[in-house]
């Protein structure tokens, strides 16, 4: 497989079947995801990995806990809060990714942008091992009390969970717009008043 | 050859040589690195591309290159969106970034203090709900591959729940 291949092939994968995955193979990728990004060690960002059945529910409970409160909750009959959650904890991995910010725009700008470069290779080198993912920034998991059981603390944000796990079949990919139709060739100084 | 494997000259900084950028080698590139995720597929960037006679303009803002890609970004008012975006330009750069490197062709990423000034944006046809991602500075690398060695790199933070 080119690179051109994997880059093209990769898909977003959100049924996984129960294959395990081991936890060394994620951190492993992770490192390496790392270490195809070129200033990787200014990067500010850490991971949380749930990876057996009991972090996989409690990070479900986690999720769900604030719920029952709120907007979406309240739509939410009980019956399919337990379901979402078996669904969530069904799912092999999920790792939680939170990114340092900076003293300012620039500097938090830079960083996040470290870290999803360096993710964008993780699911890169993940596809070529079968293993599928998900990045998920769903609005559920943007809130305060989720953060705060995830220890996110003042100086970081949260910058989604990565679901993961093998897959029986990938869906197909839907087209990209040609990069032509979204280019223009700066004309210079000259067309400026 | 897998991404496993690469070993490539990935750096990000670095001097290019004088040699022209063929522009359709970017656009060759570009064409694969717009498979990345994005969120709803918005689709959130478009290119402005400088170079030869028309980067003038750039260059007390930018570091010389052969070739300036400015990646611009659809500005969307949500700022969860606006996060999604920024997320999966940054991917496509990523993807941008690693297929140049397999082509020998170089790339720095910058994210100068400029593209954050509206004047200096709309100068190069940045529009209202638009903001600048990075500028990446394209060429081929003067001098030796892996002259520079890749510092050691730290241990990612990966803490079990
Ligand atoms: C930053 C980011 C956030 C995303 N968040 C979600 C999400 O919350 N839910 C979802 O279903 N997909 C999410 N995606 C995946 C996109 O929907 C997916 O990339 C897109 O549909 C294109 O499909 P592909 O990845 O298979 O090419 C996200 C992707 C990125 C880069």
């Amino acid at each position: 497989m080119s690179l051109a291949e994997l880059i093209r092939g990769r898909r977003t994968i959100r049924s996984f079947n129960q294959t395990p995955v081991a936890r060394e193979l994620v951190a492993e990728l992770l490192q390496q995801a790392a270490g195809l990004y070129p200033s990787a060690e200014d990067a500010v960002w850490r991971c949380i990995y749930a990876g057996t059945p009991e972090s996989r529910k409690r990070l479900a409970d986690y999720m769900m806990e604030h719920m029952a409160g709120s907007r979406l909750g309240k739509w939410m009959p009980g019956k399919m809060i337990e379901l979402f959650k078996k669904r969530f904890a069904d799912i092999p991995g999920h790792v939680v990714v939170i990114a340092g910010t900076g003293p300012d725009r620039q500097a938090s700008d830079r960083n996040y942008a470290a870290v999803c470069s360096i993710l964008q290779n993780f699911q890169l080198l993940g596809w070529e091992r079968q293993l599928g993912m998900l990045w998920d920034t769903e609005p559920m998991m943007q809130s305060e009390g989720f953060y705060e059981r995830l220890g996110i603390r003042e100086n970081e944000r949260f910058v989604g969970v990565l679901h993961l796990g093998y897959y029986n079949k990938a869906p197909r990919g839907r087209s990209r717009t040609p990069a032509e139709k979204k280019w223009t060739v700066y004309a210079g100084s000259q067309s400026l008043k | 050859m897998t991404l496993f494997n690469f070993r490539p000259e990935l750096r990000g900084s670095g001097s290019f040589s004088g040699q022209s950028v063929p522009r359709q080698l970017v656009l060759e590139l570009l064409n694969d690195a717009v498979w990345a995720p994005n969120d709803g597929l918005r689709e959130p960037w478009r290119f402005i591309y400088a170079d030869n006679d028309s980067s003038g303009r750039l260059s007390g803002l930018q570091e010389p290159a052969p070739a300036y890609l400015i990646v611009v970004m659809k500005e969307e008012s949500d700022p969860y969106k606006r996060d999604e975006d920024f997320a999966a330009v940054c991917c496509l750069m990523q993807n941008f970034e690693l297929l140049a490197c397999e082509r020998k062709l170089g790339v720095r990423r910058t994210m100068n203090n400029w593209i954050y000034d509206r004047k200096q944006m709309n100068a190069f046809g940045v529009q209202d709900k638009e903001r600048i991602a990075a500028v990446l500075e394209i060429g081929f690398w003067d001098g030796d591959p892996g002259a520079t060695p890749s510092p050691q790199m730290a241990e990612v933070k990966f803490d079990l729940l």
